[in-house]
């Protein structure tokens, strides 16, 4: 498996090099896609970037794919260099999950004046910069908010109106990251819970555990703890454990990475959120030949969000 | 060392650490109790010994930028050996250190051999290795659970034994600093390269040796966040070494290399874990954290700077 990731790896980057020498040539028979990712560092994406090669690898006549992802997701100007190399290269179309939802707008809107295909996957690009910029890109993705507010009704379910609730956030600037927190204090409020406190854990492990320790000693009372991704869901149970707290204060994630589906068996974490990973750069790209070949009008696709919980897993 | 050296040394630093105590203690309901207090021990351990590594490479006038992703390394080498080969707890245990040996080995014969500055050499060094960590890990978070749990589990006095090892760390440090031959010989190299090297100092060696110190500490601090967290994230450590910087500098440390402290540093650390846990406890916003964090450190330097010129006179 080490192997493969490297082959993936090494693949990727050949890919891209030869890209940018076929350039001159004449035009291919079969559409040129380019997926652009945020970090492939992070197992959600790199999960998607995998699904799209499957995909290709079952439809190879079909389309080429070149695929290429950032350091790490606050790499917003590498991003827009991307997708700038990626026009210049002359490909049909880009489908990209934008680092950031209104930075990336300029560089997708160059894209599209450049004649080619702009399908917005994962983080929605911001409507307001978009109406302004008076022009449309269709996004293809699950509803995030929804997502958290299922993840948090189940949740609701299990506590008593009143009870004291804690939210862990995504970075700040990050549109899924409010979303999600957005759908979590729908569902709480609704069910009457109480928010004591809402701090950013910046979607990593250490920096969740850390906040989550400081809250259960500031709120000893906290019933749950709403995580805004699996990574800071792990390091909050960890925050727990050495504080003897796992069971008395109830934890939801969102992604449902592999490593929080055995937290989920072992009862410390209640339920997570599947959006599909594999299927969502696939979703995109298919969109995206649709445009290609019918030259559509672009309209939004909603892809599906689904609850895990003991129940999925199978404890 | 006399009467007021201590003083002065120490105490200005303690005096920030109880300032800030007192006043979250005042502006939250329970701050001050004893679970903020082993949160906040518990914590620590991984940035104590990567301060330690730290301070010795800054005393020899280096840098090292590579201490956080060799920690994530290290805390992956673990990860995958007792989850994906099974190895049992000791070998997997060794595999993560000699990995941050070999790391910080390589960063000191890479700065010796072709006299490349630290700076870049581990910068280099810090994209190598987490490069390596997301290949080993296949970017996923790897699950460990129970036996690496264990590790923090085993406590005394309601400490960890990381944090116990950490302040052992601590300690031997400032001892191999300011009674051994080591350690003169690093404030040497670090005041004046030229002159260390005519007086027979073996600059060469005390340089990797100083290098792979601090890729060690930094694997064995990969390994305490492992045991914390039950599990080896494909991102730890990013950004570790700055904060690492930072807090062996509030300590009194020089950028500029011959001037030190391994117990400053620890002092470093806890202003910035209890700066930290403080402002959650508080429930701050990411923005208010940061700009507190930053004028925090900068405080702490500019009364550094004083605390020198009291020395002196």
């Amino acid at each position: 498996m080490k192997g493969t990731a490297a082959a993936a790896l090494v693949f990727c980057v050949i890919l891209s090099g030869c890209g940018g020498q076929q350039n001159g040539s004449a035009a291919p028979a079969k559409p040129r896609i380019a997926l652009i990712m945020k970090s492939l560092a992070n197992e959600f994406f790199l999960t998607m970037e995998q699904g799209a090669k499957n995909h290709q690898a079952a439809h190879s006549g079909e389309y080429d794919l070149i695929c290429n992802g950032i350091k790490d997701e606050l790499d917003v100007n590498r991003q827009i260099q991307l997708v700038e190399n990626m026009v210049s290269q002359g490909v049909q179309a880009i489908v990209i999950a934008p680092a950031d939802s209104k930075a990336l707008v300029a560089a997708c809107q160059k894209a599209q004046d450049a004649g080619v295909v702009v399908v917005n996957i994962d983080n929605k690009l911001d409507d307001a910069v978009l109406a302004e910029r008076g022009i449309k890109i269709p996004f293809v993705g699950p509803d995030n908010r929804k997502g958290a507010k299922t993840v948090a009704d189940f949740l609701a379910a299990k506590l008593q109106p009143g009870d004291p609730v804690a939210i862990v956030e995504g970075v700040p600037t990050a549109f899924n990251g409010i979303q999600r927190k957005l759908g979590f204090e729908d569902a709480m409020n609704a069910a009457g819970m109480k928010i004591v406190t809402s701090q950013s854990g910046s979607w990593e492990m250490a920096k969740a555990n850390q906040v989550v320790a400081a809250m259960i000693t500031e709120h000893p009372e906290l019933k749950a703890v709403l995580c805004a991704n699996d990574s800071m869901a792990l390091g909050a149970v960890a925050a727990l454990k050495s504080a003897d707290k796992v069971g008395q204060v109830l934890v939801i994630g969102y992604d449902g990475i592999s490593a929080v589906r055995e937290r989920i068996k072992d009862g410390s974490i209640l339920a997570t959120i599947e959006q599909h990973a594999d299927q969502l750069a696939v979703f995109g790209i298919e969109y995206a030949l649709d445009m290609i070949k019918t030259k559509a009008a672009p309209a939004d696709r909603e892809t599906p969000v689904d609850l895990i919980t003991l129940a999925e897993v199978g404890g | 060392m006399n009467y007021r050296r201590l003083l002065t040394d120490y105490v200005a630093l303690a005096l920030v650490i109880a300032g800030l105590v007192l006043i979250f203690g005042v502006s939250t309901q329970n701050f001050l109790q004893f679970g903020t207090f082993r949160n906040i021990a518990n914590q620590i351990p991984d940035a104590m010994v990567v301060a330690v590594g730290m301070t010795f490479v800054l005393i020899i006038g280096g840098i090292d930028l590579s201490v956080g992703s060799v920690l994530g390394l290290g805390s992956a080498v673990l990860g995958v050996c007792l989850v994906r080969f099974e190895l049992p707890l000791p070998v997997a245990i060794a595999a993560c250190l000699t990995t941050g040996l070999a790391c910080g080995i390589l960063n000191g014969l890479l700065v010796v051999r072709w006299r490349l500055p630290s700076f870049i050499v581990t910068l280099g060094m810090l994209e190598v290795a987490s490069g390596a960590t997301y290949i080993l890990t296949q970017s996923r978070t790897v699950y460990v659970g129970e036996p690496i749990e264990r590790v923090s589990e085993v406590a005394a006095f309601g400490l960890s034994l990381p944090f116990m090892l950490a302040i052992a760390v601590v300690v031997a440090g400032q001892v191999a600093l300011s009674g051994t031959v080591f350690g003169r010989h690093a404030l040497a190299l670090g005041a004046n390269p030229e002159s260390a090297r005519l007086s027979g100092i073996r600059t060469r060696a005390l340089t990797v040796s100083v290098f792979a110190l601090s890729g060690l500490l930094a694997s064995l601090a990969g390994m305490m966040q492992c045991s914390r967290l039950g599990a080896a994230d494909p991102n730890a450590g990013i950004g570790f070494e700055l904060q690492a910087i930072a807090a062996v500098v509030i300590g009194g440390t020089s950028l500029m290399g011959g001037r030190g402290s391994v117990v400053n540093s620890f002092f470093g650390v806890i202003i910035i874990a209890v700066l930290a846990v403080g402002l959650a406890t508080l429930g701050a916003q990411e923005s208010t954290k940061r700009l507190v964090t930053g004028g925090v450190i900068v405080a702490a330097v500019i009364l550094d700077y004083y605390r020198h010129r009291l020395n002196k006179a």
